[in-house]
Parts: C-alpha cells; structure tokens; sequence
C-alpha cells in the first residue's frame, strides 16, 4: 500500500479535535490532583506536584502504612529537610480555624533537631487516637535554600522565613496522591448517594425491560383486537416533551404522597415508550417461521416470549437497558424536584450541592466530578461495542 | 357461538383498578367508580351464561378495597381455565394482558398528566396552601406579555441557530474523516465520545471551572484575564461590534456571553452522540457510488456534496429535530454553570424557566402555561419541519 499524505491530515485533524474535546478531562484529573495554591495559578500548572511518581515514593516513606499512611498512637515520622546548622526553621501544627479543642494541635510532640546535615522535624503522636491526616507548617529561613522531604502544598512569604504549608505530613503514597479525593469523599454521604442513584437507575432498567418486553412482544407479535390504538396512543405520547410532565407528575406525587422517596424516582419513568419501540422492532425482525415451530410444538405466547424472543433480543435489551441507565444516572432536573433530604440525594444532586459548597477549594470539586463520572467512564470502557450500538440505535427509526 | 370476551373485562379491570386509586386521590368522583364497577358486574353476569366456573371473576368486585383485583381476577380465571380458549381468544388475552402493565404506567404518568397540566394552567396559582380559582385562559395571556418568557424564548431561538448548524456541521466533519478507514478509529470515537456520556452536571461543574474569571484555563489560554464568561450579560453581537462604533440594543444583541458560554459548552457535550449517529448513517451508505464517482473523477467536494450530503440527509433531519426539542429542554448546564439564571437572567431557558416559576415561586399554574406553550411550540415546530423538509430528505439508498 503507498503511503497517502491525505491519511497524515486525517490523523492531526482528528487528533486536534479529540485534544480539544479530551481537554475538559484531563484538566478535571490534573485539578483534581492540585493543592489549592497550584489550582489557584494565573498561569495553569499543566502537571500538579501530586502526579509525578518521584513524590509518590517520598510520600511513601511519611506516615505508618505506606499506601494511605496515617500516625498511629505512640509512632513517630521524621521529615528530613537537608540545610546549614545556625538557622534552625520552625515546626508547628496548625490549629484548625475556630477549634476550640484541637487533638492534632496538642497532642503532636514536635521536635527540631540537626543531625548529619540536616534539620530533622520529628512529629509524634502523644494521644490515644491515630491521626489520618496531620497538618503541618514549618517555617524555613529564605537565606538557605529549601530542599523539602515532600512538595509543600502552599509556600508563602512570613517576613524572613518561608511559611512551608502541608495539608497532611503523614499521607503515605495514595493519600498524597488522592488527598483531594479523600476530602471530596469525607465532605458529604457520598455512600449513600451513589447507593441512591444505583438503586434507582437499576431498578428502572430492570423493571423497565420487563415491562416494555412484554408490551413489545405482544405489539410485535400477538394479534389481538384494539392493537392498532394502543399503538397510536404510544405513538402519540411520543410527541408529549418531557418538561409538561415535570409539574402534574409532581402533583400526582404530592398527593400520593410519595414526595422524597425511592417511589418518585422511580415508578414515573418505568414505562418507556422508547424502549417499547426499541424492542418491538427487534421482534418484529425476527423470523416468523421460529414462533410458528414454537407453536406447533405446543408453546404459548409467554413461552414463546421468554424462550425465543427475549433470549434472541439481547442487543436490543442491552442497548435499552444501558440508555436507560444513562439517562437515569445521569439526571438531575427529576431528582432535584422530587426529593428534599438529603438522605434520598441522588449523586448528580449531591456534586450539584458540592458544586454551591465547595466555594473555591477547586482540587476538591474536580475530585467529587472524577468520582462521579467514574462508574459511566469505566462501564463504557468494559463494555465500549454496546455502548456505541446502543446510542447508534436510538438513531435508527 | 359467541365467547365471552374475556379480555374486555381484563381491559375494564384495568381501567377500573386505575380508577378507583384516582377516586382515592380525589382526581376522578366516586360516582365514575361506582358506574365503572356496575359494569363490570353486568359483564360477569352475563359470563355466567357461559359457565358457572365465571363466577370466579367476581373476585374482581374487591377491586373497591384492593384495586388491581379487578386486574387480577380476569388473569386468575385465564391461567386456571384458559386451556380451553381458543387461538383467536387466547390472542386477544395475551395481548391485553402483556400489554396493560406498561400501558396503565403510560397512562397514569404521561397521557394523564399532558391533559393535567393543561387544566391546571387554566387555575390562578395553583399551590398546596389555598383552593385555587378558575382563571380561565389569564395565565396564558399574561405569559404572552412576560418580559422574561420572551427572554428564554428568544434564548432557546438563539441556542437553535448556535448549537444545531456548528455541532451537525462539527459531527458531519468528524464523521466523515472517521469513516476514511482510518486507523484507531476506536481510540479516536471513544475521544470524541466520552463527552456525551459524561453526566451534565460533572461536565458543567468542570467547565464552571475553565471559564472561572481569574484562575480558569480559558482565560490563559485567550489572554484575556479576569473576563467574567458566565456573568457577562452583554450581548455577543453588541460586544463584537461595540469596537466598530456600532451599538445594538435588546433582542439584536444577541444572546449573552454567559449564554455563549453555555451553548460552546453543550455544543462539546452533545458532539460525540451526533459523531456516532452519522458514523451510523455514513458507514449505511454504499462504497460503490463512491467508487464509480472516482472513476468519473469526481473531486473530494463534489462526492460529498452529490452523495454524502443527499444520502445523509434523513440522519441529518433526525438530528437537527433532536437539537430542535432539546433546545427546548435545556436545563442542568444553566442551573450548574449560573444557578440563579445568570446576571439580569440573561441565561434564562424555557425549561429553567418553568422549574423557576413552578418550584421556586410555587406558582404550578403559571409553570404549567409555560410546559403547554412549550409542547405548542414544539408540536408546531415539528410539523412546519415534516411539511417544509422532509419531503427533500428522503431517498432510497
């Protein structure tokens, strides 16, 4: 085959564009991973100091478990800061604004010694209780230059000294890494919105495809007197958007008073007038001579429903069902109207909430955003054929 | 002889069963309820005439305490004595029962309501706190004289004219260069669809946060620092031609440039579905029209123009409808990217629009004017399109 130049002007179009939309992504993960003082950049930090591995191993060495880190009653951890004797910095750690009490603040030994070459901050843990995150400032002197055991999360000026700034002093390597994420997680139930938001997209898809399967099969393949109205009406549903539905629904709800409950997630969009069609079609593309070998041997409709359609419907029932998903994981406007607490939060509405919360700890807001669009991103990437065919297909009329 | 139709009382429990639970919600008078289980009642004696074994489907007369009885009995009474139905009758009750399910659902929460929300836009502020009074067709007429109504009608005009040409004129690009043959297409339709899977509110919350005025990447990347995207509610027009000595005013300004924001914003979300679903249409289309315009040496243009454009035009008509409705519809990026309508509510949609009025103000008649005008405007929309277009896009491949 010759080599065509046309094909090397297809690839950097493409590649350009796919830059353009894979963009919002990356500077998703890489804020995600930014202290707040590098977030906070006129001039954007294109890699953050949390995503090179060279830190990971020293973040590695902090803390007791060397993934998530953490100082247990009684142990200690030294952080090694290489400089000159005569110009001792200062360690402290910081008090959480508007404690009245705080454990970490008193009950952390911190010594400050120099040893072999280097000032050696030692942190340990006086109380009864092990610290997950141990915040610290060290205060080094400008004259000397500064070689830190781990990339301070924020560095400001304090008269004649550096004020060394760490969220967490003893993170171990995914606890560094991941310390927006934890903090994200620790912010809200976020259990309990993502257990929210998958009971109700998988219960929609199940008991969505069992109603519409048999609605469908009997559409399809049954004929039975007044099936050409009911076709119509469900054809004629179509034409209804979905924002008339938004304030009678809610009523409806009100007065069965199922506001704020799984119920009002759910029951409304069980019925799919989509994914009645979907299925329709695909039974309708199946040959007619397999039902009537059916029937010969003595099958009756269900039978023939559950043993020949359904099992030969399968594309089709993925397609549905991971549409279906989508559109209910994915929702925001139905969950915000229908329920208040925040116990029947859904995750959409919980990173919503986030998103007002938040205020400008950015690192924490993208983290949230990762964690939420994570199930979606990773399902596409296990199951990429069906996701791509189940979109073509609703194209498909 | 005639048989006893089983399943026109299969159908009239269904009704009755729905009914009975309206008349419990106060939608439907006890009367309806009692005139509907006379009915019934008559039907079952006159099934007596064919058997005694008929009067098991009294059963169904509970329906008053346990609606879906009614339902119930005619299904009992099939699955104990049905052998002996014959085809066509088995036929007709398979049908209705296979089908009822889904349609007493789409009954319930889609017909129903359509005809709900248009009564209740004819009351004066519906809400839970007092009785409302019958005003007729008030709401509408003020609604037409509703400053911010034209507001986000003329938003959704704009998001039309914006986002519908750029995304199918962006997707139609991709999709073509994508269907070269070229290698990594999985990798390249994964980039460019990820977007489109992504959940609104993650997308918005990470765009919220590129368009930030002081630290957001597009501001670096423009060189203009401090430009406030999502609170600008100048007109794009009027700032573009502002330079020129050229000053516009009201509906010619142009949308806004938070509502330019938005719409860029949608415009990447959605690419991807357009991308896959025209990659469908194009792989549809035969590779020997190509190959014997390449023999009468037609140029690159000219086989796009003459064969993609015309072949394509139905997957093209189906996707400009969708941007059409969902203009209409659009909601979660305005509500994350500018939670309050954005400055002046310069970002205003019809359907953020009607959560305001409806869920925010409490006024469910008012919200409800607004969804019926909107279904109107679709409806309308939609025909004038099938009239004007269609006839142009259908070909026969």
């Amino acid at each position: 085959m010759r080599f065509r130049p046309g094909v090397l002007f297809v690839h950097l179009l493409l590649l350009l564009g796919g830059l353009v939309m894979a963009f919002p992504f990356y500077w998703m993960l890489a804020t995600s991973l930014k202290s707040p003082q590098e977030a906070l950049q006129a001039k954007p930090v294109w890699v953050p100091e949390r995503m090179k591995p060279a830190n990971w191993l020293k973040a590695a060495r902090l803390g007791d478990s060397p993934l998530w880190g953490g100082l247990a009653p009684g142990r200690s951890v030294e952080l090694v800061f290489p400089g000159r004797e005569g110009h001792p910095p200062r360690a402290l750690v910081p008090r959480t604004p508007g404690a009245f009490f705080d454990p970490r603040a008193e009950g952390t030994r911190v010594e400050v010694v120099y040893r072999k070459g280097a000032w050696r901050v030692r942190l340990t843990n006086t109380t009864e209780e092990a610290f997950r995150f141990l915040p610290l400032v060290v205060l080094w002197p400008k004259e000397v230059p500064l070689e830190a055991p781990l990339p301070p999360d924020a560095i400001r000026s304090q008269g004649e000294y550096w004020r060394l700034e760490w969220v967490n002093a003893v993170p171990g390597a995914l606890g560094y890494v991941f310390h927006n994420y934890l903090e994200a997680w620790h912010a809200a139930p976020w259990g309990r919105y993502f257990f929210n938001s998958f009971f109700t997209a998988l219960t929609q898809v199940a008991v969505g495809l069992f109603l519409a399967a048999l609605a469908a099969f009997a559409l399809a393949r049954i004929p039975f007197p007044g099936k050409e109205a009911v076709f119509v009406l469900i054809l004629a549903t179509m034409m209804v958007p979905g924002e008339v539905l938004l304030i009678p629904n809610y009523v409806l709800l009100a007065r069965l008073g199922w506001l704020d409950t799984y119920y009002a997630l759910i029951v409304p969009w069980l019925a799919s007038v989509f994914g009645i069609f979907l299925l329709r079609q695909f039974y309708l593309s199946l040959p007619q001579d397999l039902f009537d070998a059916a029937r010969i041997d003595g099958a009756g409709y269900l039978t023939q429903l559950f043993r020949i359609a359904l099992p030969l419907s399968l594309p089709g029932l993925v397609s549905y069902g991971i549409f279906t998903f989508l559109g209910a994981y994915n929702a925001l406007l139905w969950p915000l109207i229908v329920t208040q607490s925040p116990e029947m939060r859904t995750v959409q509405l919980g990173l919503q909430a986030f998103v007002s919360e938040a205020g400008s700890d950015y690192g924490a807001l993208m983290a949230a955003s990762t964690f939420v669009i994570l199930p979606v991103i990773l399902g596409y990437f296990f199951a990429q054929r069906q996701f791509i065919q189940g979109i073509a297909r609703s194209g498909l009329k | 002889m005639r048989t006893f139709p089983l399943h026109a009382l299969l159908s009239l429990g269904a009704l009755l069963a729905l009914g009975v639970y309206a008349s419990r919600l106060g939608f439907l008078p006890g009367a309806w309820v009692g005139a509907g289980l006379g009915l019934y009642a008559l039907l079952i004696l006159w099934g007596l005439r064919f058997g005694r074994h008929h009067a098991l489907l009294g059963l169904g007369l509970f329906a008053y305490w346990f609606p879906p009885l009614a339902f119930l009995a005619p299904l009992l009474f099939a699955l104990l004595f049905g052998r002996g139905l014959r085809e066509k009758e088995q036929a007709a009750l398979y049908g209705w029962a296979l089908v009822w399910p889904a349609l007493a659902l789409l009954l319930v929460w889609h017909v129903f309501p359509t005809f709900y929300a248009f009564y209740l836009s004819l009351f004066e502020r519906v809400n839970f706190l007092r009785p409302a009074a019958f005003s007729g067709l008030e709401n509408y007429r003020i609604l037409l004289q509703d400053p911010l109504f034209w507001k986000a009608l003329g938003n959704t005009f704009w998001y039309v004219v914006f986002t519908v040409p750029v995304g199918l004129l962006l997707a139609t690009g991709v999709a073509i260069l994508l269907n070269t043959q070229v290698a990594f297409l999985g990798f390249y339709r994964t980039l460019y669809f990820l977007p489109y899977i992504t959940a609104l509110t993650a997308a918005a919350a990470v765009w919220r946060w590129i368009y930030h005025p002081e630290f957001g990447f597009l501001n670096w990347l423009l060189r203009t620092p401090g430009l406030d995207w999502l609170n600008t509610p100048k007109g794009v027009f009027a700032l573009l031609l502002e330079p020129l000595g050229v000053q516009l005013q009201g509906f010619w300004a142009g949308p806004s440039l938070a509502f330019v924001a938005i719409m860029v914003m949608s415009v990447w979300h959605f690419l991807g579905y357009q991308v896959v679903i025209l990659l469908a249409g194009l792989q549809a289309i035969p590779k020997e029209y190509y190959e014997a315009a390449e023999l009468d040496g037609a140029s690159f243009w000219q086989k796009h123009r003459l064969i993609t454009w015309p072949l394509l035009s139905p997957t093209t008509f189906f996707l400009f409808t969708l941007g059409l409705i969902g203009a209409f519809q659009v909601f979660t990026q305005v509500y994350v990217l500018t939670p309050t309508g954005g400055v002046l509510q310069d970002t205003l949609t019809l359907a953020f629009y009607l959560y305001n009025k409806g869920f925010r103000d409490s006024d469910f008649s008012y919200a409800s004017a607004i969804a019926m005008v909107t279904f109107l405007l679709i409806l309308l929309l939609t025909l004038i399109q099938r009239r004007v277009l269609e006839r142009r896009v259908n070909y026969e491949i």
